[in-house]
């Protein structure tokens, strides 16, 4: 191997300069430079790269924290929403008052249509339905035209309804009370403390003793045509003091009222019997047994 | 060796020496490189995912857009003014459709400013640079994350094209005035969209992500103006467009459009809106979830509300004395007195409007609602109300102006004065609310009782803490104009109160309702007594300390009262016709005494009720005028002022009052039925008509009660009508 040796003259520097091996490094070194500026190779070739690791990075910074959180946000709403759907789906197909009343939670109360409203409505028994609102003054909401909707609330341990215009300014509140919510769950009527104090049994109300003597004499169809429920006054705790026969007949249905005596309190228990039936023991009751009774069904008699 | 071969030996370790740092920059290079990649953010794809950010929108009752969070209105690069595509890149990245993310010439350029010039530096950033840093880094200035921010750039740049990423950038910048994305801007900035921007307002445009809030024009219009003529000096530079289009684009007129949603109209509003909408739902769903909020908001009367109240505060500022020269050195809102007005719909609760201070860009602070401040003897309708329902009393029942002094157990006496430290004598008590006497109204809390007054208060939905003490009658609990004006909707409801609201429906991007408010209001106070009391007070707008009212041409029927605290340190008017309930406070944040020019304090009449009747008239323009409806129960009779019995045809200055079933005016009870002195009520009465004007001796009266208040606190605040 030649020892390196420091040229001594211009000319020696010459030929070092411009021999093969430092103008192919030079060309090389320009080359390069030259293709960087033009065509951003080194750029793209780490742009190629990074593009390759892209899935595997993790999602971080702003705009993917503010994805994080619309994300989050997304997910709230919906279970917000699920959650009200849930219970307005229930309201909607809520057959009755006390299931409307199985969906209100105390965050959250539900809408329904006046319509829908109106036919749970009309289902309970007329003394039962006056306690809500009297049935006039409903028709007066109807015949405004302003009631659109109805708004049911937990209010204390009963519901709170409001019947709202198109603005939902309310135009009247109700309310359903625990008493006469946990009254229409188990299916019974209770309205008052006494038979005196309602107005369309007063003019027939029979002792106990009386009403299930004349109950008895009637074979066993008729009897469960004018009683059609019995279990009902069987879990009412006391005794029965005396019945009372209702003036107004509905879609077919006379309501009886039961009066119970318990623990030194009276309480009255409305159920419906079928009206031909009921006439029938009405005429017995009143010794009146060989007219015939509206509405019954023919061989009957 | 030869002076040629030094130099020559030279050379070739410089050139050796350049080539192992370029070699150990390299390898720097790669170890950055190695590092950044460690943690460098996941790019989204598509990039348009970067804007699906549900914009949360709220919206006024009339349906008009007030504000929008979040969200962009993203317009395809076709669907932008080519003029503003021009001015950003000429501006911003002048090379953008020539490099591949980095500007190397502009990088090596603003390195050797930055190196070699002294307190210069110059960014080199490309557009595809900052559309890296707005999208995944913070805003912190260090080597590192310019770095990431670099890499990130190569890969947008090879993953997408250069439309792609100049859609995306224009998309997300920055304008100022809550506008993200050209869209946006363009419409909040002139109205119309950005395909329709023209030179003069693309360079204007182009000009503000630079610094949205130094350049904003609606602030700093000439700094936008200069900055929009250097974007068109670089379009000219570029080739962009002549220099006699610059010269043309530079001198037409700029019509910049009104502010509207995200702006500071109806702010403080808007704030109280987001507040409550982040307490229900969580910052995450407000800002990310895209609401959509109707509001209560009535654009018009906010805008009236805004104006009465900036006109009448100007006006204050004119009777204090206070000029320009006094803001040096300070800040509008502590040199200034601030004010707040809230209306709302007696029949419903809205909040129809709500300004919380004189200008919303110089203090945030709502007083509209966050400051309690004491209501002086706009709090007196209440004890009033309490005193008719618990001892019986009458609008014609008599008591006594006098001084008095009410003993407190443990705490001096309290000793409440008149504002003129005069006294009438006996008058009956449509006169004492209406002329806001402190002394009859002392005797009145003395007999009923703090309680009773908070009760009604509470009852009126005021839900401030209130000190059950005998000066509260006088107003000195702090409470804050929206409970005072929902409040005062409880008399003019004739006592059913509706709890103030100003959110009425709440629905989620896709338009499923989360909430809706029910319209729903409770009797809380009889309606009789409240006709009493809305009588006595119409009288306060005709006769009594709110005079001015109807001196400016309010002459709808209405009624309130006027407050005024001690030193005049705030001055309150709270009003309602039967549809619209207002309360107007002004004074200063530090508390400071509020006097005119001549030392004349400035009462609830000179200083708040001008504003009111400005805004009422405003508001109420064009409405019939609606009367207070009348109880079935009540009557009227004719009374003499002094005695309360029916008016005789020579008495003068009759007042009519209105009086309840079993009521007359011959029944009017006479207060106090007995004295210290042990001097009969009458004999009182004929001393002080006697010697109206002279000082009667100080009277004694009622049980101990623990008072803590100041017995100084609140005096009689109301001048003679201006």
């Amino acid at each position: 191997m030649t020892d390196w040796a420091q040229p001594s003259d211009f000319k020696e520097w010459g030929k070092r300069m411009f021999a093969l091996r430092p103008l192919l490094i030079f060309t090389l070194i320009c080359a390069i430079f030259i293709l960087e500026l033009r065509f951003d190779w080194i750029e793209r070739l780490l742009g190629s790269y990074l593009v390759t690791t892209n899935s595997a990075r993790p999602e971080s910074g702003s705009i993917w924290e503010k994805s994080h959180q619309t994300r989050t946000a997304q997910q709230t709403l919906e279970q917000i929403i699920t959650d009200r759907q849930a219970l307005q789906r229930e309201a909607r197909s809520a057959a009755s008052f006390t299931q409307i009343a199985a969906s209100v939670t105390p965050q959250n109360g539900v809408m329904l249509s006046a319509d829908h409203f109106r036919q749970l409505y009309v289902r309970l028994a007329p003394t039962i339905a006056r306690e809500i609102i009297e049935p006039l003054d409903l028709l007066v909401f109807v015949s405004k035209g302003q009631w659109r909707r109805t708004y049911f609330e937990k209010s204390g341990s009963g519901l709170a309804v409001y019947l709202l215009d198109a603005d939902n300014r309310v135009l009247r509140q109700l309310e359903l009370s625990s008493v006469l919510l946990s009254q229409l769950q188990r299916g019974e009527v209770a309205l008052a403390e006494s038979l005196d104090e309602l107005p369309n049994f007063k003019n027939r109300i029979y002792t106990a003793d009386q009403f299930f003597e004349s109950l008895e004499s009637f074979h066993e169809e008729a009897r469960h045509s004018m009683l059609p429920h019995p279990e009902l006054l069987l879990a009412a705790p006391g005794q029965i003091v005396r019945v009372g026969i209702s003036d107004e007949t509905q879609a077919g249905f006379i309501e009886l009222g039961f009066e119970f005596f318990a623990d030194n309190q009276r309480r009255v228990l409305v159920v419906q019997g079928q009206e031909w039936a009921v006439w029938r023991l009405r005429a017995h009751l009143e010794g009146l047994d060989q007219d015939q009774a509206p509405g019954q069904p023919q061989g009957q008699k | 060796m030869s002076t040629f071969a030094v130099w020559m030996r030279r050379i070739g370790t410089i050139c050796y020496l350049a080539l192992a740092l370029a070699g150990l920059g390299a390898l720097v290079s790669a170890g950055l490189f190695f590092i950044a990649l460690h943690d460098l953010p996941r790019v989204p794809d598509p990039l348009g995912r970067i804007i699906e950010t549900p914009p949360t929108e709220i919206f006024a009752s009339t349906g008009e857009r007030l504000m929008i969070i979040g969200g962009r209105e993203v317009v395809p690069l076709n669907r932008i003014s080519s003029e503003f595509i021009h001015a950003v890149i000429a501006t911003e990245d002048h090379r953008f459709w020539d490099h591949h993310g980095l500007d190397k010439l502009r990088t090596l350029k603003a390195l050797w400013v930055t190196l070699f010039e002294p307190g210069k530096i110059q960014g080199a950033s490309t557009i595809t640079q900052q559309l890296a840093k707005n999208l995944f880094f913070s805003y912190q200035r260090t080597y590192m994350r310019k770095f990431r921010e670099l890499m990130v750039a190569l890969q947008i740049e090879t993953q997408y094209s250069k439309r792609e990423i100049l859609e995306a950038y224009l998309n997300q910048i920055p304008f100022g005035v809550g506008a993200y994305g050209i869209e946006q801007a363009a419409r909040s900035f002139f109205g119309k969209p950005a395909l329709e921007l023209n030179l003069a307002e693309a360079a204007l445009l182009a000009g503000l992500p630079k610094s949205p809030t130094r350049y904003n024009p609606y602030r700093h219009f000439e700094r936008a103006r200069k900055r929009q003529q250097l974007v068109l000096a670089r379009m000219v530079a570029v080739g962009y467009i002549t220099a006699e289009e610059a010269e043309a684009a530079a001198q037409t007129k700029l019509q910049l459009a009104p502010l509207e949603g995200g702006t500071p109209r109806g702010s403080y509003f808007l704030d109280l809106v987001l507040n409550d909408l982040e307490e229900r739902y969580g910052p995450e769903v407000v800002y990310h979830g895209g609401l959509k909020v109707s509001t209560t908001l009535d654009p018009q009367q906010q805008n009236w509300a805004i104006e009465s109240l900036q006109s009448g505060l100007l006006k204050l500022d004119q009777l204090l004395g206070i000029t320009a020269a006094d803001d040096a050195g300070a800040t509008h809102s502590s040199s200034h007195p601030q004010g707040a007005l809230v209306a709302v719909e007696c029949t419903s609760g809205a909040v129809k409007a709500m300004v919380g201070g004189r200008d919303y860009s110089e203090t945030e602070f709502n007083r509209a609602v966050e400051n309690n401040r004491l209501p002086g003897s706009g709090f007196k309708p209440f004890l009033y109300y309490a005193a008719f329902e618990k001892l019986k009393l009458m609008p014609n029942s008599v008591f006594v102006d006098k001084p008095i002094t009410v003993p407190v157990a443990g705490a001096p006496d309290w000793r409440p004065k008149n504002f003129r430290r005069e006294y009438e004598g006996p008058m009956i008590l449509k006169q004492a609310l209406t002329k806001s006497v402190n002394a009859v109204a002392a005797q009145l809390v003395e007999r009923v009782g703090p309680e009773a007054v908070i009760d009604v208060a509470r009852h009126c939905g005021i839900t401030s803490p209130l000190s059950p003490v005998y000066s509260l009658a006088l107003g000195t609990s702090g409470v804050s104009p929206l409970e005072m004006a929902a409040a005062f909707t409880t008399f003019a409801n004739g006592g059913v109160q509706h709890k103030p609201f100003w959110i009425r429906r709440v629905e989620d991007p896709l338009g499923r309702v989360l909430e809706e408010h029910i319209v729903r209001g409770q009797r809380s106070l009889d309606a009789s007594i409240v006709y009493q009391i809305v009588d006595m007070m119409r009288g306060v707008l005709t006769s009594g300390t709110g005079g001015v009212i109807r001196r400016l041409g309010f002459d709808l029927p209405a009624a309130g009262k006027t407050g005024t605290t001690d030193d005049y340190r705030d001055a309150w008017f709270t009003g309602f016709t039967p549809t619209l309930c207002v309360s107007v406070w002004v004074g200063y944040d530090r508390g400071i005494s509020m006097r005119d020019v001549n030392g004349v304090g400035i009462t609830g009449g000179r200083g708040a009720a001008p504003i009111w009747a400005d805004f009422m008239i405003k508001a109420t323009s064009g409405e019939p005028a609606r009367e207070f409806v009348v109880p079935s129960d009540i009557h009227f009779a004719t009374v003499n002022p002094i005695n309360g019995a029916i008016a005789g045809a020579w008495v003068q200055h009759k007042v009519k009052v209105a009086l309840r079933a079993g009521q007359t005016a011959s029944n009017a009870p006479v207060q106090p039925t007995e004295t210290v002195t042990g001097r009969s009520a009458t004999e009182i009465m004929d001393e002080a008509t006697l010697q109206k004007g002279d000082e009667p001796a100080t009277q004694t009266v009622g049980q101990p009660f623990v008072d803590t208040a100041d017995d100084s606190l609140i005096r009689e605040e109301e001048l003679p009508p201006d």
